[in-house]
């Protein structure tokens, strides 16, 4: 029965969405979305101990007919990212118990939680498929809730944000159809698995036709995770939606589609035929310029969130630089800075936002000396900031030592120096916050100690997610030997 | 905004049945030939944005409310999922599902048929309450 | 060149894609670029539909008898773009209730325009 949890979470999460848009009453909804996703939650966890024990899980919906039929598959990493997801999403949807009455205006707070429950729905169907054109459908269903997410907020801003996205998402999901519609041509088979056994036997035949398909694949879902060049769609988006959306769409949903990529790149085509085409210098370069361009638009920036969004930016370079490497532990670093990036990333937006509540403006100027009003809200995105720029023990020092050494065993030294510049970019945009925050005396004038102190319940989701940030630095090594 | 014109009153009298009647027969013959449930709930959707622009807005709203609409989704919706979710659990334990009769025949291919006519009520009034935002300018 | 005319409908298709892709970039109009993403979405269907057909078979649709399977095109590639046309359709929806909004807000629907108050406002 264990092996259904995959189909069970995603039709749970769809069945209670659908009965919150005939409830009416707005307690009953909270605890309705509240209830769904703690169900989520604890059968992730049974998932993840089953494939712990049994390596991988493969679920076939209809009769067992692989040529056709919807297969999920759920391998180690897989069953830690479904976790890493519905925890995330549970800490967020605490959050906004409180705090999405006043950002989004009364008759849409169900559709709020409808959003949501149907946005984790189809991120965990696409990280579950292993068949091409289920999660073709997935991808598509959860670009539209993530529009319809940025939406919610009724500004200028969010308009513009949202026509952006939607037509560069659709762009990527018409060239990822296409390759999808040039694999079936070529091999007759839709199946992951399937796929990879007709490729291996018989690409040699095929060159141009593989090469097409890879570069197809890659511009297509790197358009949707916000690669280098294509990732125009992303400050806008993520800065102006309501703060738990932005924390979602910047912690969970950018990286699906990379997750995808990978899975596509490395289980349909193996590591030997990828390595052989040109297609991964490109995503190396790709990683490498998105790390550091990322880096320097997020200092010149004088929003809070768009900061923060930028900041996005050059950790998706760090995942691509990753997958750009072509080996087994590159893959590893990449999965798992997905999970370190998603637990940090959406606590500092959820930071954010209460510090944007309470200053109630955007820009960074009025943020000085707010340390002496929240300190230990400050405390906790010191934390945030920390990892982010690869203080020892936390999980962004971790990605940047083992990708060094990646780098090492590939062969390809200079590109330390690339990581090691981008560190350092990291901290001349965090930290300035961090110290007009604490120090500095004229900043401290005039500010009353804790005078805009947060009440704890509503801080408690953030210290979850902090401890948890800590947590998975410390079980690091053990998370990426799984993989 | 449109004048109430006596002559598309009355050849809306007989064309709007006919073209209900088209919509329910593409949706039922969604398993045998073309068709299915969303080209048919299209066409029944047309039917009701066609009543909706000869007759006035009032008519409709009498007969046919908004939250029923909006009820008649959420069921629907409900009853997709669940029905979704047990053909592909019958389809591993051998739990009872209707039948799998002869090729060619309307009740054969066990859930396909319902799930369609589920899917019809489900994409008309969807597709009638987009419409009926958009016109209403209160998007 | 032989290549072009034997496989016309992937040739179709991709000129389809290209047409639409231009309108999608080069127009400032707003309802022109969403007439832009639909073309560019019908020509994949195009591609991927024409991948099923076989030649000389007919439609799959049991009239009286059912024959030999090996008479029939594939269906498959049919049946998966249903999905992908609901899709398409959906965003198109989607991305007009939008443009609606941005005329409420802004009383034009020129792209590079509304570009330009922001930058002002």
């Amino acid at each position: 029965m264990i092996k259904f949890i995959p189909l069970i979470n995603i039709l749970i999460l769809i069945l209670f969405s659908f009965i919150i848009l005939i409830t009416k009453k707005e307690k009953n909804v909270k605890l309705m979305s509240f209830a769904s996703n703690i169900i989520t939650f604890l059968l992730s966890i049974l998932l993840l101990t089953r494939v712990l024990l049994e390596d991988f899980i493969v679920l076939n919906l209809g009769k067992n007919n692989s040529l056709l039929g919807i297969q999920f598959y759920i391998g180690s990493s897989e069953a830690v990212i479904s976790l890493t997801f519905t925890f995330v999403m549970l800490m967020i949807l605490w959050f906004s118990n409180s705090s999405v009455k006043k950002e989004v205006s009364e008759i849409r707070i169900s559709f709020f939680y409808i959003l949501i429950n149907i946005l984790l729905a189809s991120l965990l169907g696409v990280i579950y498929s292993n068949d091409l054109f289920n999660s073709y459908v997935f991808i598509e269903v959860s670009t539209l809730s993530a529009c319809g997410l940025i939406i919610l907020k009724d500004k200028k801003e969010n308009i513009k944000a949202t026509v952006k996205y939607l037509i560069m998402s659709t762009i990527g999901s018409g060239l990822v159809l296409m390759a999808i519609a040039y694999i079936y041509s070529i091999t007759g088979h839709l199946n992951i698995t399937n796929i990879n056994e007709v490729i291996v036997s018989s690409y040699q035949s095929h060159q141009n036709a593989v090469l097409i398909i890879l570069g197809l694949f890659t511009v297509g879902l790197g358009i949707k995770s916000a690669v280098f060049p294509l990732h125009s769609w992303l400050p806008d988006a993520h800065s102006s939606a309501p703060t738990p959306a932005s924390a979602a769409l910047s912690a969970l949903v950018i990286k699906v589609y990379v997750f995808m990529l990978i899975k596509i790149l490395f289980r349909m085509f193996t590591y030997e035929i990828v390595n052989s085409f040109i297609i991964m210098d490109i995503i190396l370069l790709l990683g490498s310029m998105g790390m550091i361009f990322g880096s320097i638009m997020a200092i010149f920036q004088k929003e809070l969130k768009r900061m923060i969004a930028y900041s996005s930016v050059a950790q998706m370079g760090y995942i691509v630089f990753g997958i750009g490497l072509g080996t087994i532990s590159g893959t590893a670093i990449a999965t798992y800075h997905i999970i370190g990036h998603a637990v940090t990333k959406s606590s500092l937006f959820l930071i954010s936002g209460l510090m944007i509540e309470k200053t109630s403006s955007k820009k960074i100027e009025d943020l000085k000396g707010i340390g002496r009003e929240m300190p230990i809200t400050l405390g906790l995105f010191t934390l945030g900031a920390f990892s982010m720029v690869g203080i020892p023990i936390l999980p962004g020092f971790i990605s940047k030592w083992y990708l060094s050494l990646a780098c090492i065993e590939v062969g390809r030294v200079p590109l330390i120096l690339i990581i090691l510049a981008s560190s350092l970019l990291n901290v001349l945009y965090y930290f300035p916050i961090i110290i007009n925050g604490f120090f500095g005396n004229e900043n401290l004038d005039g500010k009353i100690y804790k005078s805009k102190k947060i009440e704890l319940s509503r801080l408690i989701p953030i210290f979850f997610l902090v401890l948890s940030i800590i947590l998975v630095g410390a079980f690091s090594s053990k998370l990426i030997n799984l993989f | 905004m449109i004048k109430k014109d006596i002559i598309l009153k009355e050849v809306g009298k007989i064309i709007i049945p006919l073209v209900q009647i088209f919509g329910i027969y593409i949706i039922v013959n969604g398993h045998l030939s073309s068709g299915g449930g969303f080209s048919g709930g299209t066409v029944l959707a047309s039917s009701l944005i066609i009543m909706h622009l000869i007759y006035g807005e009032a008519y409709v709203e009498k007969n046919i409310k908004k939250e029923t609409l909006i009820k008649f989704i959420s069921i629907s919706l409900i009853f997709y999922a669940v029905v979704k979710g047990y053909s592909f659990l019958s389809d591993v334990y051998n739990l009872p599902h209707p039948a799998l009769g002869p090729v060619g025949k309307i009740f054969s291919a066990g859930f396909i048929l319902y799930l369609n006519i589920v899917l019809g009520i489900l994409v008309a009034s969807i597709f009638y309450i987009i419409f009926s935002i958009f016109i209403s300018k209160e998007v | 060149m032989e290549i072009f005319t034997e496989n016309y409908f992937e040739t179709g298709a991709i000129i389809l894609f290209g047409i639409g892709f231009v309108t999608l970039m080069l127009h400032s109009n707003l309802i022109k670029k969403i007439i832009g993403m639909n073309i560019m979405d019908t020509a994949i269907f195009l591609f991927f539909i024409s991948k099923g057909y076989v030649t000389n078979k007919e439609a799959p649709i049991v009239v009286d008898i059912t024959k030999n399977p090996d008479s029939y095109i594939n269906p498959v590639p049919s049946a998966l773009m249903l999905t992908g046309i609901v899709v398409a359709v959906t965003t198109t929806a989607f991305a007009l209730a939008l443009t609606i909004k941005l005329y409420k807000h802004y009383n034009t629907i020129d792209l590079e325009k509304i570009l330009e108050m922001r930058e002002e406002s």
